[in-house]
């Protein structure tokens, strides 16, 4: 049996996010989790069958450097133990470098460092390339990662489908970045709308549940204070109440989830809650939405958009004027009208043999035939057949001199001997990604992901 | 002296790569933290632009773009390593526009020119560009140094470095193979050709290239006149019973040339405890007494010398033990680095810059850490005041796959790193 190690040091919405490829690597062997010690709880919950390697990754008081530096040496005692097989290490960060060296490189997939010197395979190259036009970006983080996995599961045995359940409502307050949240008016106007859509249609649990953590409790209070009044009274304020059991006992009974882009959408669409992804600022569907069938995104679109959450916004967040339009309240009342939302793109999730797709029902994407370009040369360069004479000039722009020269820059698994037109010939499920990743959609040389504030109480 | 980090930049090729390596080998012996540029991994592919057929205008435009980007490769090493001293040795590959950023950049750079000025005469186009030139003559060559410009030169002689040149314990199969009465290691220079032609009485071996064409060295040549690897020399200089030391000339009229610096081979064979006889040197009395080396200044000298010392074996054991003595004393290359740094250190004011440190480990680092932190220091050669930094930074050139402690305090860099440095 071969034993596969997955390091992921990311927050909450990444472990999430790491699932399709934890699932690939489960088909044939043994997979080991290295993660920051405060979601290892979380980890249990969501990946029962994965043994847990905690380190404390993520930021602490420097009064808890001793205890940290003990616990970390004896996580990588374990760790060298091992003898994995294969190690995935996900995130483009100085920590995730040091931990790599406690392997041998040719078993390293995604980042690593070897003399010195780091590396990143080629498909993780590949990845860095396309995210520097954000709104390009081909790939979902989950399948980036999931075909990491020389043998990937499809992207519809990732997540069930989902399918309201009777529970009611969840509201998730709040993102990493207040930037990626509506205001407590908006917010409101949202869920009475969309409560409003759901009582003409299938109807919903008639109860809606505010969900966060303690820190997100003044929002929530200002929440209740601007909904109408029945929809308040059916209200429950859960922020700072849930621990990871109660969050997920939650989630999966909901009829539809309300939630800007956080590691409880993730956690959502991973138990079939469906979701209603709420998108602006730094937020894009296409790198980080929701994965699996029966999700929709709404996706606020402008020319700034995605931006960089770490920078001030020269527009006052003008992206989020979107949610606040009529049009847009209207549709999500379910009452459709030929005028569609302004700044804003109707998403609805699919898969195709790549993972998950945005399709648009509404608004425009001038990018779409590009990303579509790149997603085909992806496929292609997957051995999932050809790209097509009309993806020539992308992969003009996309491949570089160096791929087309240096030959060993290609993971060794990937056909050094067959050749690529042997590889078009294998099965689907032959189909071979390289490694390693980066920390999504932030970009290339972002920093480590800081630690997770839209956990549960009990994570911290 | 404060541990300083220095990135050591080694030529594509040459004799005065090895001695590149032993500066590296000895600045890590004496504490600091070293980088070395590999210039020899570029080599290859500057031999196949060389090779190319190609019209020859093409080539050298080719020969130097390939040479500027070998450069900014030296450049981006500079940028991470963050040295305190870029040393380059003779012909390592630092383009002038390269030596302009880095003084811009505020980088000290240091070149050992540790070849003869009077043939290797580019020196004067590149000399001013680096901050300190240190030059193995001495006048007039510190003098026309100082009227090109340069304002830091120094005298620092070649060196042995002891942990490499050293006495050996050879088995009878390589005491056959590498031994003879006489032996010469080194390139067929013009002088050292006719030299030697008187000297095929003896039981005489030549090592090393260029001896080709020459019908009455011929059977002397040894291994068809191929390059012969630093370890192997050792090995030559421990078998020999008189090793000949004939400094090079290009030109065959005076056989032995009675220049003015002293070569490496003189300081190597010394430190082997090896019995070497070499020509007169004006340098030379520097760095030895009459009593520690055998020198000859004319070919009959050399005669007679060979004919009295083959005979003569506890003069040689006498000699050559003197001699070795005199460098472990002050001719190794960690007493030259020593050397060139406290040079430096005078030379230049505020020089070493302190440096940005991370937070000091804190007093109730655990116990286990902090002993098994001082075992890895000990073994890094470190110092024990060496700052984390360091540590950090040589335990990356480290191969893989590294210990759990080693791992977990790279993890702890990068953690301090992000969350800690204020």
């Amino acid at each position: 049996m071969r034993r596969h190690l997955v390091i992921q040091l990311a927050r909450f919405g990444d472990l999430l996010q790491t699932k399709r490829l934890i699932r690939s690597l489960q088909r044939d062997g043994e997979v080991h989790l290295c993660l920051d010690v405060s979601l290892a709880p979380l980890a249990a919950l969501v990946y029962p069958d994965v043994i847990l390697h905690p380190v404390r990754a993520h930021g602490a008081p420097s009064a808890e450097i001793p205890a940290l530096a003990a616990r970390n040496r004896a996580a990588c005692e374990e760790l060298a133990a091992l003898d994995a097989d294969a190690v995935y290490n996900l995130n483009h960060s100085g920590l995730n470098l040091a931990l790599s060296t406690l392997f041998d490189p040719d078993c390293m997939r995604g980042h690593w460092l070897d003399g010195g010197q780091t590396h990143r395979d080629q498909w993780t190259d590949l990845a860095f390339r396309w995210v520097r036009v954000r709104r390009e970006s081909p790939m979902n983080l989950m399948d980036f990662w999931g075909l990491l996995a020389d043998e990937p599961v499809g992207g519809g045995e990732v997540n069930p489908i989902a399918r309201p359940k009777g529970g009611g409502i969840g509201v998730v307050l709040a993102g990493r970045n207040a930037r990626r949240s509506l205001p407590p008016d908006a917010l409101a106007a949202c869920i009475h709308a969309a409560a409003t859509g759901m009582r003409r249609g299938a109807g919903f649990g008639e109860k809606i549940l505010l969900l966060g953590t303690t820190a997100e409790h003044p929002q929530a209070r200002a929440l209740l204070g601007a909904l109408p009044p029945a929809l308040a009274a059916m209200t429950t304020d859960l922020t700072g109440r849930t621990g990871w059991a109660d969050l997920l006992e939650t989630l999966a009974p909901l009829d539809t989830v309300l939630t800007p882009d956080t590691g409880t959408m993730h956690l959502a669409a991973h138990l079939g809650a469906p979701v209603q992804g709420l998108f602006l600022s730094s937020a894009w569907a296409w790198e980080t939405g929701p994965y699996g069938l029966g999700h929709r995104v709404w996706q606020a679109e402008r020319d700034c958009a995605p931006c960089l959450e770490s920078a001030p916004c020269p527009f006052d967040v003008a992206c989020l004027e979107a949610f606040r339009t009529k049009e847009f309240l209207k549709f999500l009342s379910a009452r459709f009208d030929p005028q569609f939302p302004p700044g804003m793109m109707g998403l609805a999730t699919n898969l195709d043999r790549l993972g998950v797709v945005y399709v648009p029902v509404f608004g425009h994407d001038p990018f779409a035939a590009r990303r579509n370009g790149l997603r085909a040369l992806a496929a292609e360069y997957l051995g999932l057949g050809d790209a097509g004479a009309r993806a020539t000039e992308i992969a003009a722009a996309l491949y570089q001199e160096r791929d087309w020269m240096i030959e060993e820059r290609r993971p060794a698994r990937l056909l050094p001997a067959l050749g690529r037109g042997a590889r078009r010939a294998a099965p689907a499920s032959d189909a071979a990604p390289k490694s390693g990743p980066d920390s999504g959609p932030t970009g290339p040389d972002s920093p480590p992901a800081p630690p997770d504030t839209d956990q549960p109480k009990d994570s911290a | 002296m404060t541990p300083v980090r220095v990135l050591v930049v080694l030529p594509l090729y040459g004799g005065s790569l090895p001695i590149g390596r032993y500066c590296s080998t000895a600045l890590a012996d004496l504490g600091h933290t070293v980088e070395v540029f590999e210039g020899p991994a570029f080599h290859g592919a500057f031999t196949a632009l060389k090779d190319l057929r190609a019209p020859r205008d093409r080539v050298d435009y080719l020969e130097n773009g390939f040479l500027q980007v070998v450069s900014q490769a030296v450049l981006a090493k500079v940028e991470s390593f963050r040295p305190d001293l870029v040393l380059a040795l003779a012909q390592a590959p630092l383009t002038r526009q390269a030596l302009k950023r880095l003084r811009r950049d505020g980088v000290a750079t240091a070149m050992w020119f540790v070849e003869d000025r009077q043939l290797f005469t580019y020196w004067r186009a590149f000399a001013p560009h680096y901050d300190f030139f240190a030059v193995i003559q001495r006048d007039p060559f510190l003098g026309e140094l100082a009227a090109a410009g340069v304002e830091h030169a120094l005298y620092l002689p070649l060196a042995a470095l002891p942990s490499f040149h050293r006495p050996l314990e050879l088995t009878p199969v390589e005491r056959r193979r590498f031994g003879s009465d006489v032996s010469f290691l080194g390139a067929g220079y013009a002088n050292r050709r006719a030299a030697f032609k008187r000297l095929l009485k003896y039981d005489f071996r030549i090592w090393g290239s260029d001896w080709d064409g020459d019908h009455a060295l011929e059977g002397r040549v040894q291994l068809g006149g191929a390059r012969v690897s630093p370890e192997d020399a050792v090995k030559i200089y421990n078998a020999t019973t008189v090793n000949l030391n004939l400094h090079s000339s290009v030109q065959s009229r005076d056989l032995v040339p009675g220049g003015d610096f002293v070569n490496p081979r003189t300081f190597e064979l010394a430190a082997c405890g090896a019995f070497q006889l070499v020509d007169r040197r004006a340098l030379l009395p520097m760095h030895f007494d009459a009593h520690e080396l055998a020198t000859f200044g004319s070919m009959d000298e050399l005669e007679t010398a060979l004919d009295y010392y083959l005979d003569e074996p506890e003069a040689r054991r006498e000699m050559a033990e003197a001699a070795r003595a005199r460098v472990l004393r002050e001719h190794t290359y960690q007493a030259r680095m020593e050397t060139l740094l406290a040079f430096v250190a005078e030379r230049r004011p505020g020089w070493p810059a302190p440096r940005e440190a991370g937070p000091p480990l804190p007093e109730d680092f655990p116990e286990d850490l902090k002993q098994g932190l001082k075992r890895l220091m000990e073994e890094l050669k470190l110092p024990p005041d060496a700052p984390f930094e360091d540590v950090i930074w040589t335990l990356r050139q480290r191969e893989q796959p590294l210990s759990g402690l080693e791992a977990s305090l790279l993890f702890l860099d990068e953690w301090r790193k992000q969350y800690a440095r204020k």
